[in-house]
């Protein structure tokens, strides 16, 4: 199955009637004359977790960039609630309320805590709604209350993802995209950065998550998909996935 | 051991302000110095009356005058040597009593109060029996000036280490601010080119400031930045002069030169969006040499080829003519680099301030947090143009002629050196480099020239050494930015006065990937 346009809800959270938020049709992208990406077809309703896996190489990331409008795709859409967004600009689609938290964390190394998430905030102009926000990751995340005033290239890896959900989060953002939350994090924290995502999820956020611990992505996520240079063959909710002996022998380690 | 000469790591503030304190005295020290020492190293001029201290102590009678020239003597030794206890202090980690501090602002006071004195009995009382034959200790009253402002900063300093220490800019401006203001009376008996090197001086600091916009704020390296300066020159030759019979105000020449610099730092802005680094040196080092090379094949018949445009009008205002009082075109740079330094400061701290540091820190992440990065690198380069267009202005009112060599890459390369030097992205630092370095070219470097005649002529202390008579210190001048960016990189890596993003830079290594890279496209 290579194409996958409907949109499962296995868990039964979403009506199945809802359009998706987010939806990418038969997207293809190149770097250069190299083929990353070929007809990739996805989507995330509301409310929901989906998580995209595979293995390195196999397009990830630029599936990310190019919702995010930081790559051009050749062919295809990518609507966000219906409109087509794929040849707008970075800064319109994330002040569309699509928040990118960067793969490898991407943080304002030489600013505190508090600038980098200031800086997520840079699009918004309502006052009031940064505070609240700041408030909402303070809360998320009691540690970068501690460390507001500390420069984030200074921050143990634990603590600079925090910084990276929290900008994407101080954007208020409809769709949270999370690139690799988990990369080079010691167990312990891996636990809480999922928790949180969990926590995000149940006050209503929707999150598009890439991860490599496929296992643990699966296991937050209602759904999945996976990708395999740069195309889509399996998708379905997270138990299917789960239970899927292709997954389990290439991605779960079974 | 050196240590105590390396940047302090620590809250930002605290940083800057402790080099602060040291860059302010160890100023003292230097101006008492040169304050003395001036009047012994540079042959007395004509119309200058003033006292040289040192010639003073050595052949007044004995009596009252001696006495107060020994103690004047006394209380400049205290204060040049005085950064020496710090330094002690710094080795031995044991911290300076309170007394210290009091006692040398108490030996400042006295020195401002009895060099006033001292002067005063001189110049205005003319007291020969006090002092001994006037005649052979006249100079110019640039002595007593810097003598003067070297006590005040010393009191500054030392009398109020705390404040210096929490409010360290507003310590800067407070002792940089009078003695800019000041500088044309402390050269009223010098020759004109001595405040013609003073309107350099501000307009290169302008330079320095607007150059720092592009390539400190914002983290774009620009190696043609002369060009800039360049265009608003030309534009200043073009509008007022008789080449097109157009006679504009200086005022107005000022905002025509903003303006055509920014339209042309946009367009160079536009093609080079995608580089950065390495590549957008080069493309701006190619538009730097570009535009001289157009201004010398006469483009358009504007330029007036090799020999470049000139008479251009001097300004003139009622009574002053800008020409024949060079003071007034000097307060004028001045005033202008202020009202640039209180506006730079604001942007810094504006929205587009912020999305170019974002933009200097991760290009993608900056993207990603909604800042077009299109704009905001293009409002980078057009503002860092324009204040080199209003540099340009006031340059080609100052010189009257205009010419492609006044641009090339060497006042590029100077502008940078100043920005490095003072510390990339520091608005004092980068005041601070550029007139470092231009005093040293402007000032030291042809006084230097004198100096060494003189002091090496039979009889003088020197003259063992007639070859240094011969030499041309003003042809060393790569020399000293070769010297000064090199010691900076040894003691101050950062700069004088380091960003604190430099700051944080040197103790951890922070790499950033650029947008056109993750695109595939660079």
């Amino acid at each position: 199955m290579t194409e996958v346009t409907a949109p499962a809800t296995g868990d039964g959270k979403q009506p199945a009637t809802a359009a998706p938020l987010l939806e990418l049709r038969e997207i293809a992208v190149y770097y250069g004359r190299v083929r990353a990406l070929n007809g990739v077809s996805l989507s995330v309703n509301e409310g929901e977790i989906v998580a995209l896996i595979g293995s390195n190489g196999a397009g990830k990331t630029t599936t990310l960039r190019t919702i995010s409008g930081l790559i051009r795709p050749a062919k295809g859409d990518v609507r966000f609630r219906g409109e087509p967004i794929h040849h707008l600009g970075a800064e319109r689609i994330a002040r569309m309320g699509v928040a990118h938290a960067p793969e490898g964390r991407r943080l304002f190394g030489r600013m505190t805590v508090r600038e980098n998430l200031e800086m997520g905030a840079y699009a918004r102009h309502d006052r009031g709604g940064v505070r609240e926000s700041f408030d909402r990751v303070y809360t998320l995340f009691p540690r970068l209350r501690e460390r507001h005033a500390q420069l984030a290239g200074s921050l143990s890896g634990g603590e600079q993802q925090m910084v990276a959900i929290g900008r994407a989060l101080m954007s208020n953002p409809t769709l949270l995209m999370l690139d690799e939350p988990s990369l080079g994090l010691a167990p312990i924290l891996v636990d809480a950065i999922f928790e949180v995502i969990r926590e995000i999820n149940a006050r209503g956020g929707t999150i598009l998550l890439i991860e490599q611990n496929a296992g643990l992505a699966l296991r937050t996520a209602s759904r999945g998909y996976v990708l395999e240079t740069g195309n889509l063959p399996i998708a379905g909710s997270s138990d299917e996935l789960l239970n899927s002996p292709d997954v389990q022998r290439a991605y779960l380690g079974m | 051991m050196l240590s105590f000469l390396r940047i302090p790591s620590g809250p930002a503030q605290r940083g800057q302000s402790a080099a602060v304190f040291w860059i302010v005295a160890v100023t003292a020290s230097g101006m008492l110095l040169m304050g003395w020492l001036l009047p012994w190293f540079v042959e007395p001029t004509s119309s200058g009356i003033g006292f040289s201290p040192q010639d003073a102590v050595l052949s007044a009678p004995m009596g009252p005058g001696a006495f107060l020239l020994y103690v004047l003597a006394v209380t400049m030794l205290l204060l040049v040597l005085s950064p020496l206890a710090e330094i002690a202090a710094g080795i031995t980690k044991r911290p300076l009593p309170l007394i210290a501090d009091r006692v040398r602002l108490v030996v400042a006071v006295v020195g401002f109060v009895l060099t006033l004195v001292v002067w005063f009995l001189i110049r205005v009382l003319n007291e020969e029996p006090l002092f001994g034959p006037i005649d052979s200790h006249t100079v110019t009253d640039s002595a007593v000036w810097l003598t003067l402002y070297g006590y005040a900063i010393a009191a500054l300093v030392y009398g109020a280490r705390r404040w210096v220490l929490a409010r360290g800019n507003v310590a800067f401006g407070a002792a940089a601010i009078p003695f800019g203001v000041l500088l044309p009376f402390m050269f009223h008996q010098a020759p004109d080119f001595l405040l013609w090197a003073a309107s350099s001086l501000a307009i290169y600091m302008l330079l320095a400031l607007g150059l720092n916009v592009v390539v400190g704020f914002a983290g774009l390296l620009d190696l043609g930045y002369a060009a800039f300066f360049a265009i608003g020159a030309y534009a200043c030759a073009s509008f007022a002069s008789p080449t097109h019979h157009i006679h504009l105000s200086l005022w107005l020449l000022i905002f025509i030169g903003a303006g055509v610099a920014s339209v042309f730092g946009a367009i160079l802005g536009a093609p080079t969006l995608r580089l950065r680094g390495d590549y957008l040196a080069i493309v701006t080092l190619g538009f730097g040499e570009i535009i001289p090379d157009l201004a010398t094949n006469n483009v358009f018949g504007l330029t007036g080829g090799p020999n470049g445009l000139s008479s251009i009008d001097q300004p003139r205002y009622g009574p002053v003519n800008f020409g024949t009082n060079p003071q007034w075109f000097y307060w004028s740079v001045l005033a202008i680099s202020v009202i640039v330094v209180i506006f730079l400061r604001n942007i810094e701290r504006s929205r587009v301030g912020r999305a170019w540091v974002a933009l200097r820190e991760d290009e993608i992440a900056a993207a990603a947090t909604g800042i077009n990065t299109t704009t905001t690198k293009l409002l980078a380069f057009a503002m860092g143009a324009s204040v080199a267009g209003v540099a340009g202005a006031f340059y080609g009112s100052l010189v009257t002629i205009v010419s492609p060599d006044d641009f090339s890459f060497a006042v590029s390369v100077a502008v940078i050196s100043m920005i490095v030097l003072g510390g990339i992205g520091n608005i004092v630092g980068v005041i601070l480099g550029s007139s470092v370095l231009t005093l040293s070219i402007f000032w030291i470097l042809p006084h230097m020239n004198e100096w060494s005649m003189t002091v090496s002529a039979p009889g003088k202390p020197l003259e063992f050494l007639p070859g240094l008579a011969t030499v041309n210190f003003t042809q060393y001048t790569y020399m000293v930015y070769g010297i000064a960016l090199i010691l900076m990189m040894l003691f101050r890596p950062g700069g004088l006065l380091p960003s604190r993003a430099r700051r944080v830079e040197l103790e951890a290594g922070i790499e950033s990937e650029s947008l056109a890279a993750v695109q595939g496209r660079a």
